[in-house]
């Protein structure tokens, strides 16, 4: 893996301030390695050390007979962009007053971006954050203005077809400014046999009163790596809707760094994982409570099977001054077979007297006296089992408003 | 000519897990149009018979037969054993959320129709076969919306159960306690719907401790059933005579 960020192919060698954040980022990430099974925070999600060495960043040109320009029929409108093998290759346009989307390297070039460029996170605290920042040519510039509500989700779509192993990194910076209103959805997917590594970053300003949606869905190739970090900053009244579903693949691992920066700043974090063979998927999340009469509300569902291994890793973090604030947290865990594992880690660190706070994680398996009832009707055992594991993830889909958008999430179950 | 439509020859039956022994060496024969009460103690293996019959996995035979219509039902599973139309009103119904009591109707009624080669009904068909039965059992929409059995009164999961039981059809309902729990007005309407699907060719098996369901349902047999098998047949009478004097007697002599 070629890390060397003072060469003339990495973009933006010439920005001073960008070259500065990036030779930093590096440095750390030299410094530190990639994580081992010591680091606390990655304990049950470590890669192999060599881990990197398969892949490669270099872009490579591919055939993709337009493809890459069709949109997607999807069951809800929304305005579409498009990554081909870690490209950006098709941006909306034509957008509403108020609504910015430029590419991450025009973003760079004038400076906008640089408020917000690594500015929700420190340096060192994140690994595959700090290569991504170290390398990152690709992403988005998304800006919602002052109360500027964008009807229509913007749709991030990521998709990876043939070509050699690639190692994706994308930097995404979303901002909302003050009473600005949004949804973004982004969805991962790929050729059957493709064999990548995406690093996803997305850094999230949500403005005083602002409201984002947001959704991922994850539903990468069998043998794809996908680690993403979320790294949100929340201002006074500001709410961040936050919704992941894991479809199984060889290694994923999402992560949800939350700071309640200001006064009934919110936060909800849902999820959803499935997984019937061998994979791998951890749900991660951080959620710092800076401020007083702040909120964070987390419900995490899934259902294993086979050898597959799940990770849910919560922490709720509430600073001394953040009194009179709520934070819940809930990881259920469906166990199917006995080769299949999950390992979950709540945390919480109060420092504050007068706060609601509540965590909890249960595993079991399908109740039998359930499965009985209904064969005892005529259902079939299997068709029982699977009415049941709908049944339990419709706790966490119901959730979501948006109808649509739930039937499409929970599609790739 | 009468049709045998269960006959269960010299049982024995008991908890897979541990091998403890409930049913020891039960006969039973029920032909069509027949109406079989079990009455007997607390704990003498009555539910046990029921979830034997229907195939509840918790439990094994280790004697004897059961035929049901033409089927050998110890090689059936419970799923089968419900299609060929062997229905059990349970002592306790089993509640499951996130399944919505339609839904749940909707995938049993199905299930039985494609096991025996019919048509399934679409959503239509389904919903107005279920509005006019449910308004039998004095069942709300609201009620059918929710998750089944969450939640519900005592009552309310008898009636439901009476509900699947006119809208499945099966030949051979078994009622466990199906009385237990109902008020007034609701034991007429468990006892009239049991009635209105019960002809000549359905039987009935009533597993009860009291009276006033017998009273309504008038069973052609009453049988004493303690520790795991039938210790005396009757009619109507034994069932009145136990109201008044108990078991003790026949147990006793039964010793
Ligand atoms: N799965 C089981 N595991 C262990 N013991 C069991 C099991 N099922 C039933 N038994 C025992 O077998 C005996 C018979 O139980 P069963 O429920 O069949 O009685 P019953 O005649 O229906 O009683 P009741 O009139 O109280 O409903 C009881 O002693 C009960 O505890
Ligand atoms: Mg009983």
């Amino acid at each position: 893996m070629n890390l060397n960020v003072d060469g003339e192919n990495i973009y933006g060698a010439d920005i001073p301030w960008l070259y500065a954040l990036r030779k930093k980022a590096r440095d750390a990430f030299v410094k530190n390695g990639l994580p081992t099974a010591k680091t606390e925070a990655w304990k049950y999600s470590y890669l192999p050390s060599g881990i990197l060495d398969e892949f490669t960043i270099a872009a490579e040109p591919h055939h993709c007979d337009g493809h890459c320009h069709e949109k997607e029929s999807l069951p809800f409108d929304c305005r579409q962009i498009k990554f081909c093998n870690g490209s950006l290759e098709h941006i909306a346009h034509d957008l509403p007053r108020g609504v910015m989307i430029m590419p991450l390297i025009e973003a760079v070039e004038n400076a906008e971006i640089k408020p917000y460029l690594n500015k929700s996170f420190a340096v060192g605290e994140f690994p595959f954050a700090d290569l991504n920042t170290a390398l990152a040519e690709q992403g988005l510039f998304i800006v919602i203005g002052k109360e500027t509500e964008l009807q229509e989700p913007i749709y991030i779509h990521y998709h990876q077809h043939e070509g050699a192993p690639k190692l994706n990194n994308i930097r995404n910076v979303i901002v909302l400014e003050k009473g600005a209103k949004a949804t973004i959805i982004e969805d991962f997917d790929a050729k059957e046999d493709a064999h990548y590594f995406n690093n996803i970053v997305n850094e999230i300003y949500v403005g005083t009163d602002a409201f984002l949606q947001h959704y991922t869905r994850q539903n990468e190739a069998a043998e794809a790596r996908h680690v993403a970090l979320n790294s949100v900053a929340v201002k006074a009244g500001g709410q961040y809707r936050d919704f992941v579903v894991h479809n199984e693949c060889l290694y994923a691992r999402s992560e949800s760094y939350v700071c309640l920066k200001q006064e009934n700043a919110s936060a909800e974090i849902n999820g959803a994982y499935r997984l019937q063979n061998s994979g791998h998927s951890d749900i991660t999340s951080n959620i710092r409570h800076l401020a007083p009469h702040t909120f964070s509300d987390q419900l995490v569902k899934g259902v294993l099977d086979g050898k597959a291994h799940g990770v849910f890793q919560g922490q709720i973090h509430i600073a001394p001054n953040a009194q009179q604030t709520e934070g819940r947290q809930l990881h259920r865990a469906l166990v199917l077979s006995d080769g299949a594992e999950v390992d979950c880690k709540p945390e919480l660190e109060i420092f504050a007297d007068d706060v609601k706070c509540s965590h909890g994680s249960t595993c079991g398996d399908l109740d039998a006296e359930q499965l009985f009832y209904m064969q005892s009707r005529g259902i079939a055992l299997d068709d029982a089992r699977q009415i049941l594991i709908a049944a339990y993830l419709n706790e966490v889909f119901g959730k979501i408003e948006d109808v649509a958008v739930a039937e499409w999430l929970k599609s790739i179950f | 000519m009468t049709q045998k439509l269960l006959e269960i020859k010299d049982l024995y039956a008991g908890v897979a897990e541990s091998g403890k022994e409930i049913i020891k060496g039960l006969n039973l024969t029920i032909n069509a149009g027949e109406t079989h009460a079990v009455m007997g103690p607390n704990g003498a293996g009555k539910s046990t018979l029921s979830y034997v019959l229907t195939g509840k996995p918790d439990y094994v035979v280790t004697g004897g037969s059961m035929r049901f219509a033409e089927h050998d039902l110890t090689a059936l599973k419970p799923e089968e054993r419900a299609a060929l139309g062997i229905f059990l009103s349970m002592q306790a119904p089993v509640e499951i959320p996130g399944v919505t009591t339609q839904n749940f109707l909707k995938h049993a009624i199905n299930a039985q129709r494609k096991y025996n080669n019919l048509p399934e009904l679409d959503a239509a068909e389904f919903l107005k076969l279920l509005r006019s039965a449910a308004k039998n059992f004095d069942i709300s929409s609201e009620m059918l919306k929710r998750e089944i059995n969450v939640g519900f009164s005592g009552g309310e999961k008898k009636r439901l159960e009476i509900l699947q039981l006119s809208l499945l059809q099966p030949k051979l309902a078994i009622l466990d306690e199906a009385d237990s729990g109902l008020d007034i007005d609701a034991l007429k309407i468990v006892s009239q719907g049991v009635n209105q699907w019960h002809t000549k060719e359905n039987s009935l098996l009533i597993i009860t401790h009291h009276l006033d369901l017998l009273r309504q349902i008038k069973p052609d047999f009453v049988h004493i059933y303690a520790d795991g098998k039938i210790i005396k047949t009757g009619d109507m009478a034994l069932a009145e005579e136990l109201e008044t004097s108990g078991y003790k007697n026949y147990l006793d002599a039964a010793k």
